[in-house]
């Protein structure tokens, strides 16, 4: 064990003066270890939370009426980043952009239909999808009073439709082909693209497209980020009313809020008084404080802490997130991965099975297409990715890759098949699912190392080929194009499969079928090409699906009605507390 | 006096320079910064070329020696950056944090004394036998328990089962309580650990004999005598104990979900943002020159002995250097000092 940073020796051997300039580093060298070290103490902490001595939640789970009034007490794992709309897909910051601002449209998080919200109706669109007119209902306010008309709209779509790299806010990743706005009447605004943006409709739907006022689309980065979060002006449910940089933030009811969803059963001013978001890091502080009843909710209770959560009377609500499934994305630029027959051999070493068995709950079910099944376009593949680890030998045996070496990993001309992965540490038990992968492609030969280090290192190796070539990761978004939010080149790109350079594809054809999704017009064509995207994908062993990730949420039992968006947010409008 | 503050000062700015470039040269040795770390997220969905024109504007592109400059140059006119993650000013981060931790390293601070010296005595002077020794035991205890682990369970037992004090939404004086003590413990150890000795050395002493035989109680002269004798070491012990405190600050902050500096520099560390992890090096380089500054001035203070110029003086302080050599740590005393007390002797 490495002299640990508090023990005496430690301390005593630096000399006074080296010692501060020493100290910084030393910790930030440390963290690793000290993290690891943490998940004991962590489950040992979440494990005293969860053992007798603190008392029951026995509450009743149904009666009583929805009446306005409290607070809601509601822990996040980790501190928002930004309130500036484009980047909430960030958790934390979708929890509160969801609930503070509203949308053109509104999509139903069962159906995924749109409805009217801020517009009145659905958009009208012009026949090859490069024109969108919106007319919005009357009346909303910003709760600085400014109103929420046609030409605040279209400011805020320029906005997100541009970007602004001069004050570091980037383009949203779901408005593509923007070409700009213009305001008609004061009730009337017409969005423009330079090819044809079918997605655009559902992309107003989002949180990614919440709107604010005028004053706020002046701020820069800094403006949007901690610290300002007060100077944030939205015409929804709950308005920012105070906040502690990095441990909480509190947002109040808009007493004459009076625009919900037409589409909603509820309306006027939301139930509660308002939502206190609390962060703490500390998974067993978080379920603690949830357990004795000194908050209300939490974000993310662990698949194994499941049953003991709900055995103590809490409510779990594990929302689906209808986008990408929970998977690997095979980069085929990299030469050991170019052969569709090792990549072939690949899904049938993996034991899917073995993996939501161990590792997580019903929950999370096994994946049984590259989409979840509640997402837009998703296609069944039932015989795909079977566990079978004698064929991917063979396979392997066919591909060459016959020698082995005295560790028994495959080699072809004295080259070693070893590939390595990241650790996508936002997605539930990253390391371990990888750790079990880890274990199937050992039993076929297969040499997987698992690429260690935090987030934001994870994020750094992930941009190289050279670094990662099984990718891990995981997209929601309810509309087809969530499929080239992953694999496009213009996105997140999780295949590299462009280099620039030399102009070399990995798999030229994914690219092509994706520019089909984001370019048709029409939604049969769109659906088309989603379809075979996910044919391709299958044929072509590129994408092996694990499971469909849940968002799991802990409640006390006088909460009542949560729900969330399509993708897993919550929703807090229709939240009451019954006393 | 004049001269040797202004010999400590000019040492004070060559330590902070020196932390600075080390600090910044490792940050940029590091593969890979915070505005990719932060545009590449996944979470944003960013295009490769997206990513590289917002790192431009940041000017992350720059080789490190303009952005070493750049860096400096803001330091030295009073202008820390901006925290690539989040976007906001250091200055702003750094001024809403520094309050609530120099509060909890005071109060942490002002706890282990108060334990440190609890544990000593009883240790010390405790009855029967078998409880003097468990106290005795007592820092080796605390040094070994992780800090992380003290705080949950502390949290675990204190709070949510015994409900004596609220994590959520707490009042400024409840939400120091748990903090205090998970800093307070392991603080006190080797504050403790010193203390006993001192106290067994002093208590073995001659005068002491010679107090007891004029008539004087134990507690007289514990605290007449004793503590006082016994009080150097403990002080050079004290000013070491603030790097400790600022190691501690990052994993009660992270555990107790306080902001603070430590809670920044988790962050920081965690998202590469090396603006604001130049500015935390910077403070606690400060805030560590301060103490021990502080420190030495105070021996003198606390130990009439080392006002003496003449001969008393000397022997003291040469007591004073020897115990700091054998213990490995001690005020910094230079060679030059040394070589002063020598020649003061010879006079």
């Amino acid at each position: 064990m490495p002299s640990h940073p508090h023990s005496p020796h430690a301390l005593l051997r630096q000399a006074p003066l080296a010692g501060a300039a020493a100290e910084r580093p030393r910790s930030a060298a440390h963290l690793p270890t000290r993290r690891a070290l943490l998940g004991g103490g962590l489950s040992l902490g979440a494990l005293l939370a969860l053992a007798a001595c603190t008392p029951d939640d026995t509450a009743p789970l149904s009666g009583g009426r929805p009446a306005p009034g409290g607070v809601l007490r509601y822990f996040e794992p980790q501190t928002w980043t930004t309130l500036y709309p484009p980047s909430a897909g960030f958790y934390p910051n979708g929890g509160i952009v969801n609930n503070i601002t509203d949308r053109l449209l509104f999509q139903d998080p069962q159906t995924l239909e749109l409805h009217p919200w801020i517009a009145e109706a659905l958009p009208e669109a012009n026949a090859d999808a490069t024109e969108f007119t919106f007319r919005l209902r009357t009346g909303v306010t910003h709760s600085d009073g400014t109103p929420l008309d046609a030409e605040n709209v279209a400011r805020n779509f320029d906005l997100y439709g541009r970007g602004d790299n001069a004050r570091a806010l980037p383009v949203s990743e779901q408005i593509t082909n923007y070409a700009g706005s213009e305001v008609l009447d004061e009730r009337t605004v017409v969005f423009r693209f330079d090819a044809p943006a079918p997605g655009f409709p559902q992309a107003t739907a989002t949180m990614n497209a919440g709107l604010v006022a005028n004053s706020t689309l002046e701020l820069d980065a800094e403006g949007f980020g901690p610290g300002s979060a007060t100077r944030i002006v939205t015409s929804g449910p709950f308005t920012v009313a105070e906040e502690e940089v990095g441990t909480r933030l509190s947002v109040r009811v808009r007493e004459d809020y009076d625009w919900a969803p037409p589409h909603l059963e509820h309306q006027g001013r939301a139930f509660l008084d308002g939502i206190d978001y609390l962060v703490n890091g500390e998974y067993s502080v978080r379920i603690g404080a949830l357990v004795s009843g000194q908050a209300d909710g939490v974000r993310g209770v662990e698949a194994p802490d499941e049953a003991r959560v709900e055995e103590k009377g809490l409510r779990l609500y594990a929302q689906p997130t209808n986008g990408i499934n929970n998977g690997l994305s095979f980069r085929s630029r990299h030469p050991l991965l170019a052969d569709v027959t090792v990549r072939r051999a690949l899904t049938h070493a993996i034991d899917r099975d073995r993996i939501v068995a161990k590792l997580f709950t019903d929950n999370y079910p096994k994946a049984t297409g590259v989409l979840a099944q509640g997402a837009a376009g998703y296609v069944a593949a039932p015989r795909a990715w079977a566990f079978d680890p004698d064929r991917a030998n063979a396979l392997l045996d066919e591909a060459g890759w016959t020698e082995r070496t005295e560790s028994g990993h495959r080699t072809r001309d004295g080259e070693p098949l070893t590939l390595r992965v990241n650790i996508a540490h936002p997605q539930p038990r990253s390391r371990e699912v990888m750790s079990l992968v880890q274990e199937d492609f050992a039993r076929v030969g297969v040499h997987l190392t698992i690429n260690e280090g935090d987030y934001a290192q994870q994020t750094i190796d992930s941009l190289e080929l050279d670094r990662v070539q099984v990718y891990h990761s995981m997209v929601a978004r309810a509309d087809y194009d969530v499929l080239a939010s992953q694999w496009s080149v213009a996105n997140r790109d999780a295949f590299l499969n462009h280099d620039e350079e030399t102009g070399e594809w990995g798999d030229e054809r994914t690219q092509e079928i994706l520019d089909r999704i984001t370019g048709s017009a029409s939604a049969e064509d769109r659906a088309a090409a989603a379809a075979e995207l996910q044919e391709h994908f299958i044929d072509q062993a590129l994408v092996v699906p694990l499971f469909e990730e849940p968002q799991v949420f802990g409640f006390r039992r006088r909460v009542r009605d949560f729900s969330t968006e399509p993708v897993g947010r919550p929703a807090f409008y229709s939240v009451w507390l019954a006393d | 006096m004049a001269v040797y503050l202004a010999g400590r000062l000019g040492q004070a700015l060559l330590v902070l320079f020196l932390a600075y470039t080390a600090a910044s040269m490792l940050l940029m040795i590091l593969p890979g910064d915070g505005v990719l770390a932060r545009y590449a997220n996944p979470a944003l969905g960013l295009s490769g070329e997206q990513v590289e024109a917002i790192r431009q504007s940041y000017g992350a592109d720059a080789p490190w020696y303009v952005q070493y400059w750049q860096s400096l140059s803001g330091f030295l006119t009073g202008d820390l950056g901006y925290s690539v993650n989040s976007g906001a000013a250091v200055s702003t981060l750094v001024a809403s944090a520094l309050p609530s931790t120099a509060l909890l390293a005071v109060s942490g601070f002002a706890a282990a004394v108060v334990l440190a010296v609890a544990v000593a005595v009883l240790a010390s002077y405790g009855k029967p036998r078998w409880l003097a020794s468990a106290f005795d035991s007592a820092p080796s205890l605390f040094i070994s328990v992780p800090v992380f682990w003290l705080g949950i369970v502390i949290i675990q037992v204190l709070s949510f089962q015994l409900g004596w004090v609220t994590m959520v939404s707490p009042g400024p004086l409840e939400s120091l309580i748990l903090p205090t003590l998970t800093l307070a413990i392991p603080l006190s150890a080797p504050l403790a650990q010193i203390l006993i000795r001192a106290i067994a050395e002093v208590r073995a002493q001659p005068f002491v004999h010679v107090t007891r035989a004029k008539g004087a109680g134990e507690a007289w002269m514990l605290v007449h005598s004793v503590i006082r004798n016994a009080m150097l070491p403990a002080l050079t012990i004290a000013g070491l104990l603030f790097g400790e405190l600022v190691a501690g600050a990052v994993v009660t902050e992270t555990v107790f979900g306080r902001a603070g500096i430590g809670a920044l520099t988790a962050q920081a560390v965690a998202n590469r943002d090396n603006p604001v992890l130049l500015a935390v090096v910077v403070i606690a380089t400060v805030g560590f020159v301060l103490v021990n500054l502080l420190v030495d001035l105070l021996y003198p203070v606390v130990d009439p002995r080392l006002r003496h110029r003449g001969r008393v003086g000397a022997a003291a302080r040469r007591r004073l250097g020897a115990r700091a050599q054998a213990s490995g740590t001690g005020p910094s005393r230079t060679g030059a000092d040394r070589a002063d007390q020598e020649e003061e002797i010879r006079a």
